[in-house]
């Protein structure tokens, strides 16, 4: 059995870092825009529900090119607003943070909204004639009541970043100890003849933490309906 | 509304017409597995085949050398297999898997550094870039024959974080076409061939790697079909040699 190297452990442990920062980055604008979804309405709510939803159906692919066309050397974000702030994204851990946040987006926000959506809507209306505002509102029956909707759409998308393949070899590029994330690793082994072994290995180290996820999320899942 | 009795003839019609359209699939094929730096090569010399044979039909796969190698491996329906380098090659030798008797080298070609003019004009000017493209060196020749000048310069301790590993030596160029690297190892025919805006900053020093060739076989199913064989004997004809001059490979 072959025994990883330092380029191995960096993969694992730059794909827990580059998942747990996406899903960290995106739980604000996650909970904002599922607020925006459940409790708002306005015109272009459709429009808004199908950008959101739009990467969970798109390849990842087309989104790493399209970011790659944006954010690059070349590219109309990269060249007049990176560029000249001396920012570089392209071949660097944050572009696959970048990557995986769009990816990965869709499920935190669909899980919020859940939890959103299971609050008594007299609830917040009590709070509000008792003359709470709309922040006082938020902060002491919604963020508390969908408190578990947040932390599982947040598992579920910690483990859909540590997935993250299409998106990420575009924008991340595969970069040994430095952007190459497992599954980036086990597809240079898969292409290599030698490489057989180590991508197994791989596979297994990727099948224990999804699975440790997965439950985690079940887990918050089952909870979430025994209290409703 | 066409009569009904006119119906049977039609049908007879359409599936005349659908036996004739599916003909061609039973035309012989000649599948070419061959290294991604070789491609423009490889299309023009099945092109020039087909017009002689025109019922010769070409199934033409480019990658990095290892991983077809590995595809060979697995089963996928090769019938010649050109390398990059003589290491995917011989494994698939030892595993029985080409035709010994036909091995042979097809050319020769040169490992080059190409980027945006004014990058770097030598080997030691590399430590100053920041990111450098080369193939993955676990299955692309480019990648492991730029490993070994590394190493020979003494230069791969320096370099080892700035390496972006390419899945093929054409996705390498295409790094640095778009200017998300700073130059990446190619090879000199993918550089003048490929490339449109980056340029050959400078070959790499001969005495650091072994002489890039790319050995081409026969599969051991390939070699039980003489179409195969025939469009593998063209490929070692003057004619093949004259296109391979025309791209800038070296012969001899």
């Amino acid at each position: 059995m072959p025994s990883f190297t330092s380029v191995e452990y960096a993969a694992i442990l730059l794909s827990l870092k580059v998942a747990f920062t996406a899903t960290l980055v995106s739980l604000p604008f996650g909970f904002g825009v599922a607020y925006l979804m459940t409790y708002c309405r306005f015109r272009g709510k459709v429009a808004l529900d199908v950008i959101v939803n739009l990467p969970l159906t798109l390849p990842p692919v087309v989104i790493g090119y399209l970011l790659l066309i944006l954010l690059g050397q070349k590219g109309f974000i990269g060249q007049h607003l990176l560029q000249p702030l001396g920012i570089r994204l392209i071949f660097t851990w944050k572009a696959a943070v970048i990557a995986t946040a769009v990816v990965g987006f869709p499920l935190l926000v669909r899980s919020i909204r859940i939890g959103m959506e299971t609050i008594d809507p007299r609830i917040i209306q009590a709070a509000r004639t008792l003359g709470a505002g709309w922040l006082d509102a938020m902060i002491s029956v919604i963020i508390p009541l969908s408190l578990r909707g947040v932390i599982a759409g947040s598992a579920l998308m910690f483990a859909r970043a540590l997935g993250e393949f299409g998106a990420t070899i575009i924008v991340a590029g595969n970069i040994p100890g430095v952007t190459q994330t497992i599954p980036l690793a086990i597809y240079e082994y898969a292409s290599s003849p030698n490489g057989d072994a180590m991508a197994m290995m791989l596979c297994l180290v990727s099948v224990v933490i999804s699975v440790i996820v997965l439950l985690f999320h079940e887990y918050l899942s089952r909870r979430m309906i025994r209290v409703d | 509304m066409y009569p009904l009795y006119k119906l049977p003839a039609m049908f007879a019609v359409a599936a005349g017409l659908f036996l004739l359209a599916a003909t061609p699939l039973c035309a012989a094929t000649i599948s070419v597995f061959a290294a991604a730096s070789l491609k423009e090569v490889i299309n023009e010399l099945a092109d020039e085949y087909a017009k002689k044979n025109p019922a010769m039909k070409f199934i033409k796969n480019y990658g990095a050398s290892g991983q077809l190698a590995k595809q060979v491996e697995q089963g996928a329906p090769a019938d010649i297999f050109i390398s990059a380098n003589t290491e995917w090659m011989e494994y698939l030798k030892n595993k029985k898997l080409v035709d010994t008797a036909s091995i042979g080298i097809f050319t020769y070609n040169t490992l080059v550094f190409a980027g945006m003019p004014g990058k770097a004009s030598s080997m030691q000017d590399l430590i100053k870039l920041e990111r450098i493209a080369i193939g993955s060196p676990k299955s692309v020749p480019a990648g492991e024959y730029a490993m070994e000048a590394f190493m020979k310069a003494g230069l791969d301790k320096q370099l080892e974080k700035k390496l972006v590993m390419a899945k093929d030596v054409r996705e390498c160029l295409m790094y640095a076409e778009r200017g998300e690297v700073d130059g990446a190892f190619v090879y000199r025919t993918d550089a003048l061939q490929v490339a449109k805006n980056v340029k050959i900053l400078f070959t790499v020093p001969q005495d650091l790697y072994p002489r890039v060739n790319y050995p081409l076989a026969l599969t051991a199913s390939g070699a039980k079909k003489t179409e195969a064989a025939a469009f593998f004997a063209f490929l070692k004809t003057s004619e093949a040699k004259a296109v391979l001059t025309k791209y800038g490979f070296q012969v001899r």
